[in-house]
């Protein structure tokens, strides 16, 4: 009987039903390695690494090598395995983990990221030998003072020793911990109940740490798990209990009887915490299957718009009573929907950790490019948001980042020199507030320069010659396509969005971009995004004879005014606001709609603090939850308008893309500045053709 | 009906796998992602055969063979450990603690598939 496979040839080929597969549990075990090099790069100055961390470590690689032979994909295979060589040197002690290596193990996992998905996207795959031979090289040592190459099997997965355990529960115990000792023993009927090992184990997870599991067989020849969880949750126990599980007090001296005693196999599983840990029961989705099930949602909410609006017609035509009842099942309806809207939406959310966790590998290569001192911190990694977002925000936030590093942040002797720490600051925060996301990108660095900023666009020809002064056009210079104040490395080395790509891909997302600066003191970067792209919350609004949906996050306060109130400054409507004045805008001349001026109208605040404007409406009809859908249309795609919704009364209504609008209305405040030619030329004859249309 | 236990962390290499006995006749197959798990299918259900991985978090595949070779009413099923060459796992360690055979990943799923054919049907009779 064969004992070994024979090759990969027939091997390969079988296998390339699982590549979409590959493809994703490579993506898992990167992202994996990238937290645990995270976590172990505090712990080089240490005396020891913590032990389950290397083993992470090494079983992403173990598994990324495996993988990546059974599809055939030998340079990817070749790199894994040298990086699990080297670890596996690391883990037994061999080599001791320092500087050099952890940068090695760095760049390893970047070159496997690429080396992976050159073959997914059909690229020719970059060249590993580099990264082969500095992995050798650090073995090199290793080799010369070792002949044995297959080391004893038992020295990689010997079990933590019990001393050591019982010095963890012991310090826990000191800490004001309690410590418990849990069995559980499956049976059939528990299991088909969903009570497994797995369960109970992620249920311990929840109450504290899980210091020890096993398997043990009892004096009946009963297969039983011992677990031993440490918690400071008084009320463990009792919650356990409930569960139907044996809860004892555990003292150490006690656990080393008990392991002794049942010395049956050797002790399972390291000293676990939430960080390192594989999310236990879960279901990998194709995105576009949640995609489809959003749609279905959206016409679901589509549909009910419709029903609404039959109903408002039934209304006086139907006998009351039975009226009543319809409308009570029509407003449970609209209350489950938006459960499910809900449900649909928590499934696609994926915290922003990753994202973060990326960045802090960017820095890392930059700082040791340029030769500058950052420390990166985060705050809000937790933060929950669409899958979708993700994927489209990363490059706008490497792009922030890098610009942080690379331009934000001062040399360590201008640093010192000015009063400061010599190591610069990045913070990335996320947060969310009601609907909306917001993630910062924010260096304590020199700031930026207006003047210079503006003197460089003028000698570019982006911007007319003649001294502009306005709240905030900085960040409209910088999002010029084509401005760049150092940006030619970036773009040639093929990193590089420009500014310009960051806001375009923000606002395509129906998000807002903006940016505060003081010179000497550093840069903040604020991205506002919407939870979710495919269904929001809009104020419908009308003006003259056409609505129009403002999306509800943009809105920051709706006031009922009068003319009376209004101050006439120049051309400019200003508006008494909190003690200040707000310019304020018509949104019938902004689209070009014809309407009297009403005495009595309604006032959009939009924006924030100095930069607050408000758009004059003449009714607000109503909060509507309105289906997004994009222009695609090229003719019809026109700045200030995200997309249209349909209201259920079969007519379209046009979204608008507030922070587009938002800024070109605030330029007109300075109608000096030609940066952008105004919204209102560009696109009224469009809209009214449109409206003709109906 | 005979069954058997594909354990491993990696789900594409359990479908794997699984894929690869897809032509032996009347198997079912259980599945588990850790040690612990797959002492617990052993332990509650009927397996005729294990597939077993060694790399695993919580409970290292040797420590999976030691403890079925250990317990009574399972120590006679038997175990294929497939795992990926590394340094850090010997084929003969696992065949001293008790492994019926051991496989190298790749494997070839016609020797796979042959290989558990004889183990579930030939052997065990």
């Amino acid at each position: 009987m064969p004992t070994d496979s024979p090759s990969t040839d027939d091997g390969s080929s079988a296998f390339s039903e699982f590549l979409a597969d590959y493809y994703i549990e490579c993506d898992e075990h990167l992202a994996t390695a990238r937290r645990s090099i995270l976590a172990i790069e505090p712990q080089l100055q240490q005396s020891s690494i913590d032990r389950s961390l290397l083993d992470e470590l090494f079983r992403s690689f173990h598994s990324l090598k495996g993988l990546s032979a059974m599809v055939g994909f030998n340079e990817a295979e070749e790199l894994a395995h040298q990086l699990e060589n080297f670890l596996s040197a690391v883990r037994k002690g061999h080599v001791r983990l320092e500087v050099p290596g952890l940068e090695t193990l760095v760049s390893g996992i970047g070159t496997l990221e690429q080396v992976i998905a050159a073959r997914r996207d059909g690229e020719a795959v970059p060249d590993p030998s580099a990264l082969v031979s500095s992995v050798s090289l650090l073995l090199a040592d290793y080799a010369e003072n070792s002949n044995t190459t297959a080391p004893t099997a038992s020295a990689s997965h010997s079990p933590v020793s019990l001393g050591e355990k019982e010095k963890v529960i012991a310090e826990k115990l000191r800490a004001g911990a309690k410590a418990w000792q849990v069995t559980f023993e499956p049976s059939p009927e528990l299991v088909s109940r969903g009570i497994d090992v797995n369960f109970v184990r992620n249920k311990l997870l929840t109450l504290g740490e899980l210091v020890h599991s096993e398997p043990l067989i009892d004096v009946a020849g009963h297969i039983v798990f011992a677990f031993v969880l440490v918690s400071n949750d008084e009320r463990a126990p009792h919650k356990l209990q409930a569960e139907g599980l044996v809860c004892e007090a555990f003292l150490p001296r006690t656990a080393t009887e008990i392991l002794q005693a049942t010395a049956v196999a050797p002790a399972a599983g390291d000293s676990e915490s939430s960080t390192h840990l594989t999310p236990p029961n879960l279901v990998r989705v194709d995105l576009s299957r949640l995609d489809d099930l959003m749609r279905i949602v959206g016409e679901l909410v589509l549909s009910r718009a419709r029903l609404e609006d039959s109903f408002r017609r039934l209304n006086g035509v139907m006998p009351g009573g039975e009226m009543r009842m319809l409308q009570e099942t029509n407003s449970a309806i609209e209350r489950q929907l938006r459960d499910l809207r809900e449900g649909v939406m928590r499934v696609r959310m994926v915290s922003v950790r990753e994202v973060f966790a990326r960045m802090r590998f960017v820095v890392r290569d930059l700082v040791r490019e340029l030769g500058t001192q950052a420390t990166l911190r985060f705050s809000g990694e937790d933060t929950q948001i669409d899958k979708y977002v993700v994927e489209r925000i990363m490059d706008p936030l490497l792009h922030l980042v890098r610009n942080a590093v690379s331009h934000g942040l001062e040399p360590s002797d201008e640093r010192i020199a000015a009063g400061k720490s010599a190591v610069g600051h990045i913070d990335l925060r996320a947060r969310t507030t009601g609907e909306t996301v917001i993630i910062e990108v924010e260096d304590d660095g020199r700031g930026i320069d207006a003047e210079a900023v503006l003197a460089q666009a003028r000698a570019r020809g982006l911007v007319a010659p003649q001294p502009a002064k306005v709240s905030d056009p900085i960040l409209d210079v910088l999002c010029l396509p084509g401005f760049s104040t150092r940006e030619q490395a970036d773009r040639a080395s093929g990193r590089g969005v420009g500014m310009d790509v960051v806001r375009t891909v923000v606002e395509e997302m129906g998000g807002m971009f903006s940016m505060e600066t003081k010179q000497g003191q550093g840069t903040r970067f604020l991205i506002q995004l919407p939870l979710t792209l495919a269904i929001t919350d809009a104020l419908i609004v009308q003006v003259a004879d056409q609505r129009f949906a403002v999306p509800q996050v943009a809105v920051r306060e709706v006031l009922h005014s009068d003319s009376d109130r209004l101050t006439l400054m120049e051309k400019n409507e200003l508006l008494h606001y909190h003690g200040g004045v707000i310019p304020l805008f018509r949104l019938a001349e902004l689209f070009g709609v014809d309407g009297a001026k009403n005495d009595s109208f309604y006032t959009l605040v939009i924006g924030e603090g100095a930069q607050a404007v408000g758009l004059v409406v003449d009714r607000v009809l109503g909060l509507r939850e309105v289906v997004v859908r994009p222009l695609t249309d090229r003719l019809v795609k026109v700045p200030g308008v995200a997309g249209a919704t349909e209201l259920g009364d079969g007519k379209v209504v046009l979204i608008l893309d507030v922070s587009k609008l938002f800024r070109v209305t605030r330029q007109q405040v300075n109608s000096a500045n030609p940066i952008v030619t105004s919204l209102a030329g560009g696109t009224s004859s469009l809209i009214s053709q449109n409206v003709g249309a109906k | 009906m005979k069954n058997v236990l594909v354990v491993d962390d990696s789900a594409t290499m359990r479908r794997m796998v699984m894929a690869s006995l897809r032509s032996i006749e009347a198997v079912a197959f259980q599945e588990a992602a850790n040690g612990l798990e797959a002492i617990e299918r052993l332990a509650i259900g009927s397996v005729n055969l294990v597939i077993l991985d060694l790399n695993m978090p919580d409970m290292h595949g040797m420590e999976v063979v030691a403890f079925v070779r250990k317990h009574a009413s399972f120590h006679h099923v038997p175990i294929i450990v497939l795992t990926t060459r590394s340094d850090d796992d010997s084929r003969s360690a696992a065949l001293a603690a008790g492994a019926t055979l051991y496989l190298n990943k790749p494997f070839n799923p016609a020797t796979l598939a042959a290989i558990a054919r004889r183990l579930l049907f030939v052997d065990a009779n």
